[in-house]
């Protein structure tokens, strides 16, 4: 079947671009330009148009940040780690992964800019730059990541047309490599280094983000590459479909099992941590934490069983890691929030929590935040965006396998 | 030791609920609708002002909850910008609205959540005209904002307004390194607590019990 995919592909060889890739940017770009026309929406009235407030003061941009930079992840490593060791990669896919790797990056440093109070003053960052906020890491890792990852398709590029040697691409494949994992680890810290989160605050985090990444980074990649072999942009070998999803299996049982480490510790001395066990396992964010697991074990099946591994099942594997992931941040976020440290009664106003007009028991009976529909239409221009990002790519850039052009 | 360690005592045995320290705090800071730097929480029941317990056997007690200016405080610490700072002279906590990004990572990072207000949008007013004291700095749109300890009455040798107010002297204020204050006498002899001491972030504020 891949045989056959990869022969008409081979034989009718779309043109760079073809219809369906424009009429994409351009539906990227109205989206985007929809986004940006809310953004505004949101900057004039003011964020109480958004769901957050005092007692739950983020919400789906910085949920959907933490996706996103987990998401610019596995494009990366996939490209980077067979080349760093010198290993046999996954086909002519390297180029491609990267893009999206990009793609995602920027679609992340834009929901930070989006949840900004004040992005007029992104400047200070650089001017009164406090290096010891686990967000000014964040913000330097990222813009390093973002950099790297261009130069890094650059080098891929330049490489195969023998303007740079294999061993500098092999030193810029270890740098990146490092860089990705930094930047999932940073992230990670924004939430973990804060004691006033009984749910953020463990070590476990931060090697939990690389998983996690790991985990939707590789069903992006694998979507992403079937998608384009589908619509003869290239082609690529079942064999290394299969090794992907392979690959997309292990990385979803680490991150089960991290998963697993961690609502033990919380749990088992049946303290304070139980509470948060309680609250993923039969509380709020219940639809969550099962639409996790049952995702996750779902791909991990479909990955294992080899009659099931047939390029749709395949491509359903990735979208429930990438679906699992999603399902993972909001609990993570909304947890985060659903505990408060100070749960007596007091005066509450429209700024105080999302559901205000209880007292602080029916605030937090179900899930303490949920989006507006104004914050659901900002997140999907971001989002677009990225995709904006991602089919230019496509268009401008020779991203298909070397032997292909 | 020279720099000052200004604390404010809670006397949670004087202290009636009246809410008359978040109203003066309001008026003297003028602070924009929905915004209450100091807040008044019911220990007890579900409700404020709601008892705990069954009756005849009911409870009830108050505490006032407004920035606990701590001397480790974790809001400092991921101010990417430094628009939150410890003055190092008296150790109050302070906030610039004009450097203020507004990405809030400082309200995720308090213990004490609530705390810290955000001008969900832009600062609108009850009267139409600014009330209490001229030299408080102007709120901004989509800032973070919080107790200051009244720092524009300690530059005129004044207590905060809350200090001033309260109708059952529950609170005190002072330099706690000065050893003859009249709030280093209170802690020695008094017993008290800081609110939620296990986050480590050793609140300025002590609640006499």
């Amino acid at each position: 079947m891949s045989d056959t995919t990869a022969a008409v592909a081979a034989k009718a060889p779309a043109k760079k671009g073809g219809a369906g890739l424009n009429i994409a940017i351009g539906a990227s770009a109205v989206v985007t330009a929809i986004g940006i026309a809310l953004w505004a929406v949101q900057m004039s009235g003011g964020m109480v148009q958004t769901a957050m407030r005092n007692l739950d003061s983020w919400g789906l941009y910085i949920t959907s940040f933490m996706f996103f930079v987990g998401l610019s992840a596995g494009g990366l490593i996939i490209s980077s780690v067979p080349k760093a060791f010198g290993l046999k990669g996954f086909g002519g896919i390297s180029k491609v992964a990267v893009m999206t790797s990009i793609a995602a990056t920027v679609a992340a440093i834009g929901l930070v800019v989006v949840d900004m109070g004040q992005p007029f003053r992104v400047w200070e960052l650089f001017v009164y730059s406090n290096l010891g906020s686990p967000l000014m890491w964040d913000i330097i890792v990222l813009m390093v990541y973002l950099i790297l990852s261009c130069v890094y398709l650059w080098a891929q590029i330049a490489a195969e047309k023998g303007k740079v040697s294999h061993a500098a691409l092999r030193v810029i494949s270890v740098v990146a490599l490092v860089c990705a994992v930094t930047v999932h680890s940073v992230t990670a810290w924004i939430f973990g280094l804060q004691q006033s989160h009984e749910m953020w605050h463990t070590a476990l985090l931060a090697p939990w983000f690389v998983s996690s990444a790991l985990v939707c980074g590789t069903g992006l990649v694998i979507c992403a590459a079937v998608a384009l072999r589908a619509a003869g942009y290239l082609t690529w070998e079942q064999a290394d479909l299969v090794k992907l999803a392979k690959l997309l299996a292990v990385f979803l049982l680490v991150d089960l099992y991290f998963f697993g480490c961690d609502l033990l510790t919380e749990g088992f001395p049946a303290a304070s941590g139980a509470e948060i066990v309680a609250m993923l396992v039969s509380g709020p964010l219940a639809p969550f934490f099962w639409g996790e697991v049952v995702l996750s074990v779902l791909a991990v099946v479909i990955c294992v069983v080899p009659s099931l591994r047939t390029t749709p099942m395949m491509v359903a594997a990735g979208l429930f890691a990438i679906a699992a992931i999603f399902c993972k941040r909001v609990q993570l976020l909304v947890g985060g929030f659903q505990v408060p440290n100070l749960d007596y009664p007091a005066a509450m106003t429209p700024f105080t929590v999302t559901d205000w007009q209880g007292n602080m028991a029916t605030a937090y009976q179900g899930l303490v935040y949920w989006p507006t529909p104004l914050e659901f239409g900002i997140a999907l221009g971001v989002v677009a965006l990225g995709f904006l990002v991602f089919f230019l790519g496509l268009k401008l850039l020779p991203l298909k396998p070397a032997d292909e052009q | 030791m020279a720099d000052k360690k200004l604390v404010m005592l809670v006397d949670t045995k004087r202290c009636i609920g009246c809410n008359s320290c978040a109203v003066a705090c309001k008026i003297e800071n003028n602070l924009p609708k929905n915004i209450w730097w100091n807040r008044i929480m019911t220990v007890g029941g579900d409700n404020l002002d709601s008892p705990e317990g069954e009756y005849p056997n009911l409870k009830m007690h108050n505490i006032t909850v407004a920035c606990q200016h701590c001397e480790n405080p974790a809001c400092v610490k991921v101010c990417p910008v430094g628009a939150t700072y410890k003055d190092p002279e008296t150790g109050v906590v302070r906030q610039d609205y004009d450097k203020c990004i507004g990405c809030r990572m400082c309200m995720s990072a308090c213990p004490y959540t609530g705390v810290r207000n955000f001008n969900w949008e832009e600062p609108a007013y009850h009267l139409d005209f600014a009330v209490g004291d001229a030299d408080v700095a102007p709120h901004e749109k989509h800032t973070v904002e919080k107790c200051t300890f009244c720092w524009h009455r300690l530059a005129k040798g004044l207590q905060p307004a809350c200090v001033e107010v309260c109708s059952a002297r529950a609170r005190h204020f002072g330099d706690a390194n000065d050893p003859d204050s009249a709030v280093s006498a209170i802690l020695r002899t008094r017993s008290h607590e800081q609110l939620l001491p296990d986050e480590g972030t050793d609140p300025n504020v002590y609640f006499l019990v």
